[in-house]
């Protein structure tokens, strides 16, 4: 699939334009039950990455930047309406801060700031209830997730070895397999947390297998065959965290093939 | 002649400025390898000699001089050997048409290929058609084919279009088909996809045209600096084909006075006045730098961009190596893991187009010649 139509983006903050682009319509889905409370949670998630994106980009001398719109934006999409704003602030200062502002900024961590502030929030308020996918979300999702396939910053590779991997995994486990349910429950957290550029694997060969290993992981954080938010985000987490070391065995795979080759 | 073509080279001249030369005659000759000649590309008087930083070849230049001889004496310009073609090479100026993989330099005098590529593939419109360019020269072709086998122990490959072969196939030489992207147009897609070269086994390519002035050499014993150049790009009036010498001035040719002119394609050509030895195509744009006038744009272009993998950055590299951990390994300058990835097999012009589709705008030509040097240095 070329894009003819779209121009591809060719700097950091046209990547990130194009994904907030693609967030706008999941997130007007969500707040159209409480328009106000979830203006209300984005502005103070918008004000928390940003102020922490500027404070960064000052001290380091960078110009400005606007990446952590779209970690405010999945944040606000996940996270239920009754939370606390000071929690909000919290965990999507810390996601922004512990996963991409130290490292230098977006693209050069190795995990998704969106899934660190997700995951910070699961474990640091375990009372609250995240909201749980709908199959309404994951139409909401569908067009920006075809934009971003076409544009060439998610890989279909990993979204096709997610959705086979979990729903695989979950039949071999003997729990529910509607290949529907599965898709519609994945959707959301596959395009914007998983197969999120700067954590998915980055060599073909390792797409598949992160892609196959984050789905084993999202079937095997479910329980009784339903898949949470709580399951998509860990999975992502710890998929990302072992990404690096799946493009590093690829490459020595690829390194010993090359050289067996020469010397034919 | 332009000291961009050969980078590193340090010339002896064997002409003076204001001196008069004939077509072919020896301009200069390389300080380290005394047999390689470069030949005059036209008759003229020799305008201007260079230095560049390190007594490197910065210009050489020629205007055309009524006065000036038009032909080699005949003492020179006897026919040579076709069975024993290195010398009459060495010593005519063909030496400097080929280039090695891996490093993309001029061969040392006494190298051995392992195989040799006549790159004759056209990709897209802008580039004059091998096929038609030949139509009138296939002789001499098929006579500079056989005086390359001579030079090689192995094959000869032919990459060219998808279409009627160019060349007889016979047991040193095979014609191959290339189609499809911006790259398949790049001898070193041909030379992966081919014959892997590595540090031991190194392979030369070599133009289509070039190859057809070996044949003309070895036919009539004269030097033949005509060369067939397409002039395009949208600031281009009408694109057409142009019968040129190499190493033209590039006024003189496209006849315009603004935009910009590159010498090679609009992805790896440069801004030149001259045509480059090893392009045979001039790209007219009228995009101009950026408007100093607007300098809150800069705002928008923070430092240090961050490499983010997309699918162009997959699709840019038609060599079979992972494009994201050479990218890195080309950024941060480790020459180890480029080399594991296979980084020899590629020049500047292969990995010009990741710039361009990369978020991180690094200039990964630059980045992979400092590799190669420090490669080259270490190599035996």
């Amino acid at each position: 699939m070329r894009s003819v139509w779209l121009p591809r983006p060719r700097s950091v903050a046209g990547v990130s334009v194009a994904q907030c682009a693609a967030l706008v319509l999941p997130f007007m889905f969500v707040a159209a039950s409480d328009a106000s409370r979830y203006a209300v949670l984005l502005v103070a998630a918008l004000i928390a990455a940003l102020a922490f994106e500027g404070a960064f980009a000052f001290l380091r001398g960078h110009g400005p930047s606007l990446d952590g719109v779209t970690t405010a934006l999945v944040a606000a999409i996940v996270v239920p309406p009754e939370i606390a704003l000071w929690q909000v602030i919290t965990v999507v200062s810390l996601g922004a801060v512990l996963g991409e502002l130290v490292f230098g900024g977006r693209g050069f961590g190795f995990v998704s700031p969106a899934t660190v502030a997700l995951a910070l929030l699961v474990i640091s308020f375990p009372e609250l209830e995240l909201s749980q996918p709908t199959r309404e979300l994951a139409l909401a999702v569908l067009p920006g997730g075809i934009s971003l396939l076409a544009l060439g910053l998610i890989s279909g590779r990993v979204l096709l070895a997610v959705g086979l991997s979990a729903w695989a995994c979950m039949y071999l486990s003997g729990q529910g397999t509607e290949p529907g349910q599965i898709a519609a429950a994945l959707a959301f957290g596959l395009v914007f947390l998983i197969a999120d550029p700067t954590s998915a694997a980055s060599t073909n060969a390792g797409r598949w297998i992160y892609g196959a290993l984050a789905g084993g992981l999202v079937a095997l954080f479910s329980s009784q065959g339903v898949i949470t938010s709580e399951a998509v985000i860990f999975a992502a987490l710890m998929a990302a965290i072992f990404a690096p070391l799946i493009d590093h065995l690829v490459v020595l795979a690829h390194v010993w093939c090359r050289g067996r080759r020469s010397y034919v | 002649m332009l000291g961009a073509d050969v980078p590193g080279l340090r010339p002896r001249f064997e002409v003076e400025e204001g001196a008069l030369v004939a077509e072919g005659q020896v301009l200069f000759r390389d300080r380290k390898h005394t047999e390689i000649a470069f030949a005059a590309p036209m008759s003229g008087r020799v305008s201007k000699l260079a230095y560049g930083p390190r007594k490197t070849l910065s210009v050489c230049c020629i205007a055309g001089d009524q006065n000036a001889p038009t032909a080699e004496s005949d003492a020179v310009s006897s026919q040579p050997d076709p069975e024993n073609p290195r010398a009459a090479l060495l010593e005519r100026g063909f030496w400097p048409a080929f280039r090695t993989r891996p490093f993309g330099c001029i061969p040392a005098p006494d190298a051995v290929p392992a195989a040799i590529f006549i790159k004759a593939v056209r990709v897209g419109l802008d580039v004059p058609d091998p096929s038609v360019v030949l139509t009138e020269k296939e002789e001499e072709f098929h006579l500079g084919i056989k005086v390359l086998t001579r030079l090689t122990d192995g094959e000869v490959f032919v990459c060219q279009s998808p279409g009627a072969p160019l060349a007889r196939d016979d047991a040193r030489v095979t014609c191959v088909s290339f189609g499809g992207t911006q790259a398949a147009g790049l001898p070193g897609t041909h030379i992966d996809r081919v014959f892997p070269a590595t540090q031991q086994n190194a392979v030369w390519s070599i133009g289509y045209q070039d190859t057809a002035a070996i044949g003309h050499l070895f036919r009539g014993g004269r030097y033949c600096a005509s060369r067939v150049v397409a002039i395009g790009g949208p600031a281009s009036a009408q694109p057409r084909l142009v019968r040129t010498s190499l190493g033209a001035g590039i006024a003189g040719l496209s006849g315009v006075e603004q935009g910009r002119a590159m010498s090679g394609d609009a992805l790896v050509g440069r801004e030149a006045l001259y045509l480059g030895r090893y392009h045979e195509q001039v790209t007219l744009l009228n995009h101009s730098v950026p408007d100093p006038r607007r300098p809150w744009m800069d705002w928008f272009r923070p430092a240090g961009h961050a490499l983010i993998p997309t699918r162009a950055l997959d699709q840019a590299l038609a060599v079979d190596i992972p494009t994201v951990p050479l990218l890195r390994a080309l950024s941060v300058g480790d020459v180890e893991a480029a080399e594991r990835l296979g980084c020899l097999a590629l020049i500047e012009e292969d990995v010009a187009a990741l710039s361009r589709h990369c978020t991180s705008g690094a200039d990964y030509a630059r980045l992979l010649r400092q590799v190669l040097d420090d490669l080259m240095e270490g190599a035996p």
